[in-house]
């Protein structure tokens, strides 16, 4: 995947896109680190990289903020940049914004549909939660399949976001079908 | 023949053991296929299913490319076309980060610009990104190389004949310092070459040599050296033969270009490399571009009168010298703009 997008964008964006994302873990692994979870991995997927952890133990609460950080880690970033960078680090400073708005997307796999899982199971309780995260995921996954064929429709090319589509498709699916897919 | 009877027998076994429950030691070596075939149902089998699909697809992808060649090699062209061309994901960034930094002008329209390629971006011949001739990339991929040998041709022999002018048009173009042009360059003469080098055959699909006749009041947006015709030429920084799909006119920076025709601006950009550029719609389907500014004095929305300034000449973008890079579309096609500009 990181070949492709090199191969198809250059090296210097997926230097960028690759340093937003280790912001954004950073800022999940500082969370959690903070709260004292274990990590047992990262694991890459088309929809980015995913720490996993043993977070059983993490409240509501201390998991939501976990799973805020990274996003917000992007956000501060961003926030930063634009504050002090005085206009020399934009294009950073807009991948790491859209890397925040992009996994707060209320998708399953994403940051975004975990935190939405969240708080709709801290205040309903876990099958509401699963209900929520199941259906918005889907919609909003429908929403992103639909957005990123048309961008690769619209612009003739772009097919390395091709894997991207096919997960959000993917877990459109399995939301609909209620099944992994 | 041996599969389905082995199916048969495990069948008739499984009806058998179900009636009478398993036996031990003599019908032992016969449940243990059963056995097998169970566990082959849920994920094997799935498996299975996936392998006859994807040796269907290649067995299928061989007979077409064997026995389409042609249309295989169509369809490699597109999908490489489609794999070469992306957004400029760089653009996309940097402008949602200006937009985040509060500088909300234009930025929307740089991310469309960004994404999209809109028209503008795709009919650059000096667009940096192979897309630049790919509306439909399949006709000029495979016209190109007719259309080269044509070029290449015509040019030895114009040089073999020593005959100045006409030889100075084509390898002007072709020149990799594009910014001393001769002085001699007659728009009409220039077009009518042109015109005779191109056949049907190796123009892009997109492109008109015909003189068009515009029905409403036009003028040139400048008058300038004529340094790079519209047409095939070598690309003076790329350095490979591509179609360029405009008139070059060179003019010190700060000249003034003027509206060609009354319409409203579509489009007011900056791309790596049209640098900054703006469009202007007129009527019956037609627009222009003007290219390199060094800048846009109209905005995006606005009216604009013939012969009003809309922005100055530069050498902003992919550019090697201040001038100005001129197009004329009608409906998504791109014409020749020699007819209606003034060369000095």
């Amino acid at each position: 995947m990181a070949a492709w997008f090199a191969l198809a964008n250059g090296f210097e964006p997926l230097a960028i896109v690759l340093g937003a994302a280790t912001i954004h873990e950073l800022g999940h692994y500082l969370i959690l680190l903070l709260f004292g979870a274990k990590i047992s991995g990262l694991r890459l997927s088309a929809l980015g990289a995913v720490l996993e952890t043993d977070s059983t133990r993490l409240s509501y609460g201390k998991e939501l903020t976990a799973v805020l950080a990274g996003p917000g880690a992007n956000l501060l970033c961003a926030l930063g940049l634009t504050a002090f960078g005085s206009g020399r680090w934009t294009v950073f400073a807009g991948a790491n914004f859209i890397l925040c708005a992009f996994n707060l997307l209320p998708i399953r796999s994403l940051d975004g549909g975990r935190a939405l899982y969240l708080v709709a199971s801290w205040f309903a309780g876990p099958p509401a939660g699963e209900a929520a995260v199941r259906w918005t995921g889907a919609i909003f996954s429908l929403g992103l399949t639909a957005f990123l064929g048309y961008v690769m429709w619209r612009s003739g090319g772009s097919l390395w976001l091709f894997p991207a589509a096919a997960a959000a498709c993917g877990a459109a699916l399995s939301g609909i079908t209620g099944r992994n897919v | 023949m041996t599969s389905r009877q082995a199916g048969r027998r495990m069948r008739k076994f499984t009806s058998h053991t179900s009636k009478n429950g398993p036996r031990p030691n003599s019908t032992q070596k016969t449940i243990r296929p059963r056995k097998k075939n169970e566990s082959l149902q849920p994920g094997e089998l799935r498996r299975l299913m996936q392998l006859v699909i994807c040796g269907s697809l290649f067995v299928v992808l061989v007979a077409v490319k064997l026995l389409l060649p042609a249309k295989m090699e169509k369809f490699n062209d597109e999908l490489s076309a489609a794999l070469r061309k992306n957004m400029d994901i760089q653009e996309v960034f940097s402008a949602v980060g200006r937009a985040f930094g509060g500088q909300t002008n234009g930025t929307i329209e740089d991310v469309y610009q960004a994404v999209f390629h809109p028209k503008q971006e795709e009919e650059t011949g000096k667009d940096n990104k192979e897309d630049g001739a790919v509306k439909t990339p399949e006709p000029i991929k495979m016209q190109e190389h007719a259309a080269l040998d044509v070029l290449h041709s015509y040019r030895r022999a114009a040089e073999t004949a020593g005959t100045k002018d006409e030889a100075s048009e084509p390898t002007e173009a072709g020149a990799a310092t594009p910014s001393e042009p001769e002085e001699t360059a007659v728009p009409t003469d220039a077009s009518t070459l042109a015109y005779i080098q191109y056949s049907e055959e190796n123009l892009p699909d997109t492109v008109s040599m015909e003189q068009a006749i515009l029905g409403f009041a036009y003028e040139t947006p400048l008058t300038g050296v004529l340094t790079s015709n519209f047409g095939y030429r070598e690309h003076p920084i790329e350095g490979e033969e591509r179609f360029h799909y405009g008139v070059d006119l060179a003019a010190e920076t700060g000249t003034e270009i003027d509206c060609f025709a009354d319409g409203s601006v579509t489009a007011v950009g900056e791309s790596s490399s049209y640098g900054r550029y703006c469009i202007v719609s007129h009527e019956s389907g037609y627009s222009t571009l003007y290219a390199h500014c060094s800048r846009v004095t109209v905005s995006s929305g606005t009216q604009v009168a013939r012969g009003e300034k809309i922005a100055e000449v530069g050498s902003t973008g992919m550019s090697t010298g201040p001038h100005l890079h001129f197009e004329l579309h009608k409906d998504g096609l791109y014409l020749n703009p020699i007819y209606y500009v003034s060369v000095s």
